[in-house]
C-alpha cells in the first residue's frame, strides 16, 4: 500500500473539512461558555435517551401494579385504601417516586411520557419554522407590495383569536390525537416565526452582497433562499427551541380541560389524572414529578435557545 | 406633536376593521366545523321527530351556512349578540357581566407584569454577567417554563389548603358573613366588597404574574446590554452623573421601546395565561366562558366570546403602535401608504 497517496488523501480531507470542523468547534466553544445552554442541552439528551429506551430507565414495566406486580390478582382492601403510596424503596414494594391511585408507578409513567413530549416539543417546533420562515422571508423580501400584505393581514387575523379556544376548536374538529394537537398548535405558532424573520429580512435585503447578487443576475428564489436564509437560519433555530417549549406547555394545558389522547403516556395527562381523581392536595409525589418535568423540557429549550441567540448574534 | 398623521390612522383603522371581519369569519366557520351541536344536549332519543326538528329549527340550525353566515355578520355589526341556548340568557347580558371581570384580572396582570418585567431587566441588562444577573435570568425562564395551571395548584395549596390564607375560587365570597378577614365591616358596603375581591383576585393575580413578567423582562434586559455600551451612556458617565441617574433616565428610557413591541406579544400571552387561569380558580370571566361554551358546543356565546377577545387584542396593537411613535421620535408614520 502506498502510504503516500493514503496521507495526501488523507491530507485532501483535512483540507475539505478541516475549516467546517474548526467552525463547529468554535461555535461549540461559544455555547459552551453558557452553562444555561450547556445545562439544557443536558437535560434534553436525558429526556432523548428516556423516550429513546424507557425500558432501561424506568423502574418497572408499564404493566406493574403496586403489590401484585405483573401478575393477576386482587388486592386486599387494606392494600386498596394505601393507594396511592407514598414513595417506597423496597418495602412493600419499589416505587421511588410512589403510585398513583391505581398502583401505578409514578417513575414508571414519568418516563415513558418522554417520549411523547419529545414528539410534540420536536414536530411542533419544526413544522412552526417550516411554515413561518418561508412566510416570513417572502413577505419580507417582498416588503410593501401586496403579497407582504395579504401574509401579514393573514397573521393578524390568526393573532387575533386566543390560542387555547382556538387549539381546543381545532383538536374538536379533527378529533383528539397526539397529532392533531401538534397540527393545531402550528396553525397558531408560525405567527412568532413568520413576524421576526420578517423584520430580519427586511433590513437584510438592503445589505450590499443581496443588491450585488441581484446585479449579478440571481432570481428572487435564489436570493432569498441562498443568500438571505442562510443569515436567518440561527435566528429561526432560537424560535424553534421557543416554540416547541411552547408547544409542551400548550399540550399540557389542553389535558387539563380533558383534550388529550388518553391511550398515550404524556406529563400532561398526568396531571390531568390526579385533578379527576381528587387527589391534588393529597398526593405530592403524583403531583410534583410531572409538573417538574415538564418545567425541565420547556426550561431545557428556552435555555438552548437563548444561548443560541447569543451565539448566532454576538454582542461584543 | 403629533407624528401620526391622520391618515395613516384612517388606514390602521380600516386595516383593523377587516381584520376584525376575518377573525370572526375564521370563528364562525371553524366553530361550525366541530362535531355536533348544542342542540344535541337538548335533543334525546326518544323525543318525537316532530320535536327534535322543531328545536333545530327553533335555533335556526336547518338554515343553509351562508345564511347563518351572512344573518351573523350583520348582526354582530349592528351590534346584536343573539341568545345563548344553555345559559339561557341573552348573549350580551353574559359578556357585560363577564367582560369587566376578566379585564380586572387581565389588566392587573398587565400592569404588575409589565412594572416588574422592565425594571427587574433594566437591572440583570445594566449588571450583566454579574452571578445575580445569570441567577435572576435562569430563575425568570424557570418560571416561563412552568405550566400555569400546576402553578396554580401549587399556590393554592399552600395558601389555601395549608394556610387557609386565601379563597381558591370565585370573584366574591358567596356568604358576606363568611371569612373572618372581612369581620371588621359590619356591613355589605362597597369598600367591604373591594376587600374581599381583593382577597379572591390575590392568588390568580399571582399565577399569572409569576409567568407574565418574563416576557418583558426578556426584551428589556437584552436591550438594556446594546445600550450599556453607546456613547451618551459613556458621555453621561463622564459627565459626572451617578450611576443610578445614568441606568433610569438616559439607558432605560431608550431601552424600554422594543419593550412597548413585545407588549403586544404579551398582550395576547396574557389572555392566554388568563383562559386557563380563570378556569382552574372559577374566576367568573370570559376566558371560563369561552372554554366551557365551546366544550358545549354553544356558538352563540363562544363566537361571541372570539369576536370580543379579537376586538381586545386588535385595539391593544393599535394602541400600542401608537404609544410607540409616542417613545420614540425617531418613528414616524406620516407617510402612510
Amino acid at each position: 500500500m502506498a502510504t503516500g497517496s493514503s496521507n495526501s488523501r488523507l491530507e485532501a480531507y483535512k483540507e475539505k473539512w478541516g475549516p467546517k470542523v474548526d467552525r463547529y468547534k468554535r461555535v461549540w466553544g461559544r455555547f459552551a461558555q453558557h452553562r444555561l445552554g450547556v445545562i439544557g442541552l443536558f437535560i434534553l439528551v436525558m429526556y432523548v435517551m428516556w423516550a429513546i429506551a424507557p425500558s432501561w430507565f424506568a423502574p418497572h414495566s408499564t404493566e406493574w401494579t403496586a403489590y401484585l406486580g405483573t401478575d393477576p390478582g386482587r388486592m386486599t382492601p387494606q392494600q386498596i385504601d394505601s393507594l396511592p403510596h407514598p414513595p417506597a424503596f423496597g418495602d412493600p414494594f419499589f416505587a421511588p417516586m410512589g403510585t398513583t391511585d391505581q398502583g401505578k408507578d409514578v417513575m414508571t409513567e414519568l418516563v415513558y411520557s418522554a417520549q411523547n413530549a419529545m414528539y410534540i416539543a420536536l414536530a411542533a417546533g419544526l413544522l412552526s419554522s417550516l411554515v413561518g420562515v418561508p412566510l416570513g422571508l417572502i413577505s419580507g423580501y417582498y416588503g410593501d407590495t401586496w403579497i407582504d400584505e395579504s401574509i401579514q393581514r393573514l397573521a393578524d387575523i390568526t393573532y387575533g383569536l386566543p390560542f387555547l379556544p382556538l387549539l381546543i376548536v381545532l383538536v374538536a374538529i379533527r378529533g383528539v390525537s397526539t397529532t392533531n394537537i401538534i397540527l393545531g398548535i402550528v396553525v397558531k405558532s408560525w405567527v412568532n416565526n413568520c413576524i421576526i424573520i420578517r423584520g430580519e429580512t427586511l433590513s437584510l435585503k438592503e445589505r450590499s452582497y443581496v443588491e450585488s447578487a441581484k446585479v449579478a443576475g440571481a432570481s428572487d428564489t435564489r436570493v432569498i433562499f441562498r443568500h438571505i436564509l442562510p443569515n436567518v437560519l440561527p435566528l429561526t433555530f432560537v424560535y424553534l427551541a421557543q416554540d416547541a417549549a411552547g408547544a409542551i406547555l400548550a399540550e399540557a394545558s389542553l389535558a387539563y380541560l380533558g383534550l388529550s389522547d388518553f391511550t398515550a403516556y404524556s406529563w400532561g395527562i398526568m396531571l390531568e389524572q390526579i385533578q379527576n381523581r381528587g387527589f391534588v392536595f393529597e398526593a405530592w409525589w403524583w403531583l410534583l414529578p410531572p409538573g417538574i418535568a415538564i418545567t425541565m423540557i420547556a426550561g431545557a429549550f428556552y435555555f438552548i435557545g437563548f444561548s443560541m441567540e447569543d451565539v448566532a448574534n454576538p454582542q461584543r | 406633536m403629533a407624528r401620526i398623521s391622520l391618515r395613516y390612522l384612517a388606514y390602521r383603522l380600516v386595516v383593523s376593521y377587516f381584520v376584525i371581519l376575518g377573525i370572526m369569519t375564521l370563528a364562525f366557520l371553524l366553530l361550525r366545523l366541530m362535531p355536533g351541536t348544542f342542540a344535541d344536549a337538548l335533543v334525546s332519543p326518544d323525543m318525537p321527530r316532530e320535536a327534535r326538528e322543531a328545536i333545530v329549527e327553533q335555533y335556526g340550525l336547518n338554515e343553509p351556512l351562508w345564511r347563518q353566515y351572512l344573518a351573523f355578520m350583520v348582526n354582530y355589526q349592528t351590534g346584536q349578540f343573539g341568545w345563548s341556548p344553555t345559559y339561557g340568557t341573552e348573549v350580551w347580558s353574559l359578556i357585560e357581566r363577564r367582560l369587566p371581570r376578566t379585564l380586572v384580572l387581565f389588566g392587573a396582570s398587565f400592569i404588575f407584569g409589565y412594572i416588574i418585567g422592565p425594571l427587574v431587566g433594566m437591572y440583570l441588562g445594566w449588571w450583566r454577567g454579574t452571578k445575580r444577573d445569570k441567577s435572576v435570568f435562569a430563575a425568570g425562564l424557570v418560571a416561563y417554563s412552568m405550566p400555569a395551571f400546576w402553578i396554580a395548584w401549587l399556590l393554592i395549596w399552600l395558601f389555601n389548603y395549608e394556610l387557609g390564607w386565601l379563597p381558591s375560587s370565585y370573584m366574591m365570597s358567596q356568604y358576606p358573613d363568611d371569612p373572618s378577614l372581612l369581620a371588621p365591616f359590619e356591613q355589605w358596603t362597597w369598600w367591604r366588597a373591594i376587600v374581599d375581591v381583593l382577597h379572591h383576585i390575590a392568588l390568580p393575580l399571582f399565577s399569572i404574574i409569576s409567568v407574565g413578567w418574563v416576557g418583558a423582562m426578556l426584551v428589556m434586559r437584552t436591550q438594556m446590554n446594546t445600550v450599556v455600551d453607546s456613547d451618551y451612556v459613556y458621555l453621561a458617565k463622564a459627565k459626572g452623573l451617578s450611576e443610578r441617574t445614568v441606568m433610569i433616565k438616559h439607558a432605560a428610557r431608550n431601552a424600554l421601546i422594543p419593550v412597548a413591541t413585545q407588549a403586544i406579544v404579551g398582550v395576547a400571552f396574557i389572555i392566554d395565561g388568563a383562559v386557563i387561569i380563570e378556569y382552574v380558580f372559577s374566576w367568573p370571566g370570559m376566558g371560563a366562558l369561552i372554554v366551557d361554551t365551546v366544550l358545549r358546543r354553544d356558538y352563540p356565546t363562544a363566537q361571541a366570546v372570539f369576536f370580543i377577545l379579537g376586538v381586545l387584542i386588535v385595539v391593544m396593537r393599535l394602541l400600542t403602535d401608537i404609544a410607540y411613535t409616542y417613545l420614540d421620535p425617531r418613528i414616524s408614520f406620516e407617510g402612510g401608504e
